[in-house]
Order: structure tokens, then C-alpha cells, then sequence
């Protein structure tokens, strides 16, 4: 699953466009879903960063619904408890065992986090399906991210490829001579594994130390961008974007389903 | 390009012995030098020192006796001397996932570059020409990740390029490649020796290095065991195979030939699929 959603980040049709613009855009979004004061606007969001991913960036629908499957499960299940367990006033149906009400506040308070939660959701999907992690942490160093953690991530982002890789292989050794028959091998040949994978860590960790010296590392890695310039024209229509959002986060203020 | 003189030596180990830090002597008494513009090979089995002779030549590793000579330099070791070596000396690692870390390879690249304090436009001119130099251009914002094993080698390659240096050290850069992307590299290091780049390779694979090297040096237990052409290195078949090394297959073939079937080839073998030809058409002419 991590391996097919980071291709796409690679591999989309809005690849070209550039990564600041697509940061902003996302998460300006979530914030004006996050403040939305009914479900109306977070739906929207949702439905227009969906038209967006499945037009424009090429994102098989397949992929996109197993993405969001977890969230709306999740999101279907907070809508049932909150309609049950956070009504305070109008009870609505009664449901008739174990003295369960459903109240009409409480549905209205779950959709609205169902909706909000639905809404940030696809922000995040938006910039997870179209934008490398490496653009993302170059953002968060220009946002005085200290360097430390900058740099850790990009260590680590690009080894968990690597040693994915290499505990795959072990597994597949491990499982040719049986190491997972019965429960109590499979957890002998597990932590086999994960201590093993320590230690490759460990000395994969010299090499790379080693052939960073080669290349003249003196104890920080100087990120190398290519920056494209950030145009006037994409900033000014999420800017307008976001208005029209903002627009309809008031005008819909009153609403409630029922 | 073999000459002998000695200002020709762009790299210079003089006598020099390393141990491990568990005490196990990697080397001892090692003497190696190299020509500029000279390919040379580093043929021995697994374990003979060739990583640890090779890590000494940009001063990751200091000898305990001895000296390593750059341009007739003697390697400093302190903060600018060691950033002056290697520029110089420009080290290809074995296993390409131990060098790109970067998450994109265009930043891999330009992280030698980087680490020289170069202007940003610089950077991104030499980033370009070392991928245009070994043909990864229009990879530069893909993870490494998604590249297959002879395309990490080549942007490995590339990262050394773009420091421009006068040697390139490569260990074993064939080495879990298939018979194409073996050769790819193989014919991009003949490319770069022509534009001036003096190489040095360690290998195992007997079948190729007479192909392409001007010089071989064969290294057992941490100690050099015979230097020169490869046509002389090679008709020392007993030194080679005392190695735990082989004759290349085409002068086994031969020398099978000449010993079993009585075929009168004389020595010394022919070590390229080239050199042999010539020499059965040659024994072909006789008979008739």
C-alpha cells in the first residue's frame, strides 16, 4: 500500500504543477474545513478534491476509495454513536431495545464531524497522492523546522524503501524453511527477523556514513533544490478559491439536515 | 598510456599497512600507484583488502605505516586537506543503496557538489551534465526507490561526476548487475577514461578485465601478489589460481585445448573473445 500511494506522488497528472502551490492549496483547504460550521462546505471540499484527483491527477478511482475507506468507516461509526450517545435535547427515534435514543442534535453534531473529518481527510489526500515527501520536507526547512528533524526524516524516508526491501527477503528465507509453522515459531522467527534487521541497520548506517565522507559531508546535508518560482496567477485562485469556500461556510452557517 | 616516468603517478601508495580495529591486519606493506588516464583493475577473491586498499586513496582511512600520494601530494589529514582529497578522488561504492539517501536523485546527485560550497547555478549545470553523462537525464525527481539496479549505479556514478574529479575509484561495478547493465557501465567508464578520467576498478570478474584494463594489480591476504598487463599477469596461471582467482574463460578454453587436445597454441593465451579468434583463424590457416 505505501509503495503504490508513493508512486502516485511521483507519477500523477499534477506532477508538473509546483509542489508550494499544491502545500498551500491543501492545507489552507483543511483549514477552512476545519472551521466550517456545517456539514455543507467540508462535503464539497470533498467532493471537489475528489473531481480534482480523479481528472486532473489521474488517481484510479480503486486507489483513491481504498485511501478514504478507512476514514468513512471510521467517520459512518462516529455518526452512530454521537446520533445515540450526544443528544442532549430533541430526542427523534426511540429506538426500542437496551433504551437507546437516537437524538437529532447529536446526529447533526456527528455529521458535521463526519463531514469535517471527510473534508481534511482528502486535503491530506490531496497532498499525500500528488506530492513527494521530499518536496514537503524542504517546505518545513523553510519554515524553521530545525534542521535536525529535516534531515532525520530524509534518512529515514528513503531507508524505509530499502529496508522494506531487505525484510521482505528475510521473510521469504525465514518462511522457505518454515519459520512461521505454529505460533510459537512465528514469533521466534519474528523476532529473529527484527533483531537482525536492527543490526543491518546498524551497518548499513557505517556505510552510508562512510560514502557521504566520500562526498565531502561534514556533519549537515545541504539540501539541493531546484526552486520553481512561485506564480502570481495559481496564489490569487486559491486565494479566490478559498473565498468562495469561506463565502459558502457563511451562508450555510444555519444549516442542519434535520 | 603507460609511461615510465614518475611524474606521470597521479596516486601513490607507498608501503602502506592497515589493521582492523579487532586487530586482524587488512593490509601489509602495500605498494600501488597508478598513471594518469590509466584504467587499472584491482583483481582478488572476497576479502583480500580491496575495500579497505580503496578507502584509503580519499583518506577515509588512514594508514598505520606508509603514505598515500595524491598528484605527488601527500594526503593531509585535517578538515581542508581531506575536502581537497576528495575532490580529487572520487569513490564509488559497491552497493549503490549505501550511497543514494537522498529521497530524489537529483538531489543525490548534487550533494557532493553541495557539500563544496558551490554556487546554486553551478550545482545545477553539473547536476545536469553528470546525468546527461551517464543518460539518467529526466530522473532527477524520481526516489531511488523506483530505479532498477544498473539505473542506481549509473546516478551513483553521476553523484561522483558531478564533484568532477581527476580519479574515480569504483568497487566492483558490475557486481549484482545483469549481463546488459554490466556492460552499460562498463562501456560508460571506457567513455569517461577518454575524456580524462583516470580509473580504478576492483573486481572479480577475470572474464572482463582484460577488456578494458591498461594494468592489473592482484591482491591476496592483504598483500599486492603480482602487478602488470594483464597479458603478463594472466600467463602467471599458478599466482592467479593461488588467489583463488581464474584464468579468463576464453584462455581456459585454450589452455584446455592446448593441453588435453594437444591444439598447438602457444603461449601466452589469449585472454579476449577478439585476441582468440585471431588465433584459431590463424591455426585454421596453418592446416590447410
Amino acid at each position: 500500500m505505501v509503495n503504490i500511494l508513493e508512486s502516485y506522488a511521483y507519477n500523477n497528472g499534477l506532477k508538473n504543477i509546483n509542489p508550494q502551490i499544491k502545500i498551500l492549496f491543501a492545507f489552507i483547504t483543511l483549514i477552512v474545513s476545519l472551521i466550517a460550521v456545517s456539514p455543507v462546505v467540508p462535503l464539497i471540499i470533498a467532493f471537489f478534491i475528489f473531481l480534482l484527483l480523479f481528472f486532473e491527477a489521474k488517481i484510479p478511482i480503486s486507489v483513491y476509495l481504498k485511501f478514504m475507506s478507512i476514514p468513512l468507516l471510521f467517520g459512518v461509526f462516529n455518526i452512530i454513536f454521537m446520533t445515540l450517545f450526544f443528544g442532549i435535547s430533541e430526542p427523534w427515534v426511540n429506538l426500542g431495545f437496551l433504551n437507546l435514543i437516537a437524538y437529532k442534535d447529536g446526529f447533526n453534531l456527528g455529521l458535521l464531524v463526519f463531514s469535517r473529518m471527510i473534508g481534511c481527510v482528502s486535503c491530506m489526500a490531496f497532498l499525500i497522492l500528488t506530492t513527494p515527501v521530499s518536496e514537503l520536507l524542504f517546505l518545513a526547512e523553510s519554515f524553521k523546522v530545525p534542521k535536525i528533524v529535516t534531515e532525520i526524516s530524509l534518512l529515514m524516508y528513503r531507508y524505509i524503501f530499502v529496508f522494506l526491501e531487505e525484510a521482505r527477503t528475510m521473510y521469504h528465507a525465514q518462511e522457505t524453511r518454515c519459520g512461521y509453522s505454529g505460533i510459537k515459531k512465528s514469533l521466534k522467527s519474528l523476532g529473529l527477523l527484527i533483531s537482525n534487521l536492527f543490526i543491518r541497520s546498524w551497518t548499513r548506517g557505517d556505510a552510508i556514513y562512510l560514502s557521504m565522507q566520500s562526498r565531502g559531508y561534514n556533519g549537515s546535508i545541504k539540501v539541493f533544490h531546484t526552486n520553481n518560482k512561485l506564480g502570481f496567477k495559481p496564489i490569487l485562485m486559491i486565494l479566490f478559491f478559498e473565498s468562495l469556500l469561506l463565502l459558502g461556510v457563511y451562508l450555510t452557517r444555519e444549516f442542519q439536515l434535520i | 598510456m603507460i609511461t615510465g616516468s614518475d611524474s606521470m603517478e597521479i596516486i601513490n601508495a607507498d608501503n602502506i599497512s592497515y589493521s582492523y580495529p579487532d586487530g586482524t591486519q587488512a593490509l601489509k606493506n602495500v605498494n600501488f600507484s597508478v598513471e594518469t588516464g590509466e584504467i587499472v583493475a584491482l583483481l582478488g577473491p572476497n576479502g583480500a583488502g580491496k575495500s579497505t586498499l580503496f578507502l584509503h586513496f580519499n583518506g577515509i582511512l588512514r594508514p598505520e605505516s606508509g603514505k598515500i600520494k595524491v598528484n605527488s601530494q601527500p594526503i593531509v589529514y585535517d578538515k581542508k586537506g581531506l575536502m581537497e582529497v576528495r575532490k580529487k578522488v572520487g569513490i564509488v561504492f559497491q552497493n549503490p543503496d549505501d550511497q543514494l539517501f537522498a529521497p530524489t536523485v537529483g538531489e543525490d546527485v548534487a550533494f557532493g557538489p553541495m557539500n563544496m560550497g558551490l554556487e546554486l547555478q553551478e550545482v545545477e549545470k553539473r547536476v545536469k551534465e553528470a546525468l546527461e553523462k551517464v543518460d539518467m537525464v529526466g530522473y532527477e525527481k524520481k526516489p531511488p526507490h523506483h530505479l532498477s539496479g544498473g539505473q542506481k549505479k549509473r546516478v551513483a556514478i553521476a553523484g561522483i561526476l558531478a564533484m568532477n574529479p581527476e580519479i574515480m575509484v569504483l568497487d566492483e561495478p558490475t557486481s549484482g548487475l545483469d549481463p546488459k547493465g554490466a556492460s552499460l557501465i562498463l562501456q560508460l567508464l571506457y567513455k569517461l577514461n577518454e575524456e580524462g578520467i583516470t580509473i580504478i576498478i576492483s573486481t572479480h570478474d577475470v572474464d572482463l578485465v582484460p577488456l578494458y584494463a591498461d594494468r592489473i594489480y592482484i591482491i591476496s591476504e592483504g598483500k599486492i601478489i603480482k602487478k602488470g598487463t594483464p597479458r603478463n599477469v594472466f600467463a602467471d596461471i599458478n599466482t592467479i589460481r593461488g588467489a583463488n582467482l581464474r584464468l579468463p574463460r576464453i584462455a581456459h578454453l585454450i589452455e584446455i585445448l592446448q593441453k588435453e587436445d594437444n591444439v598447438p597454441f602457444e603461449k601466452p593465451y589469449p585472454l579476449t573473445i577478439g585476441e582468440a579468434r585471431k588465433r584459431v583463424l590463424e591455426h585454421l590457416d596453418d592446416k590447410k
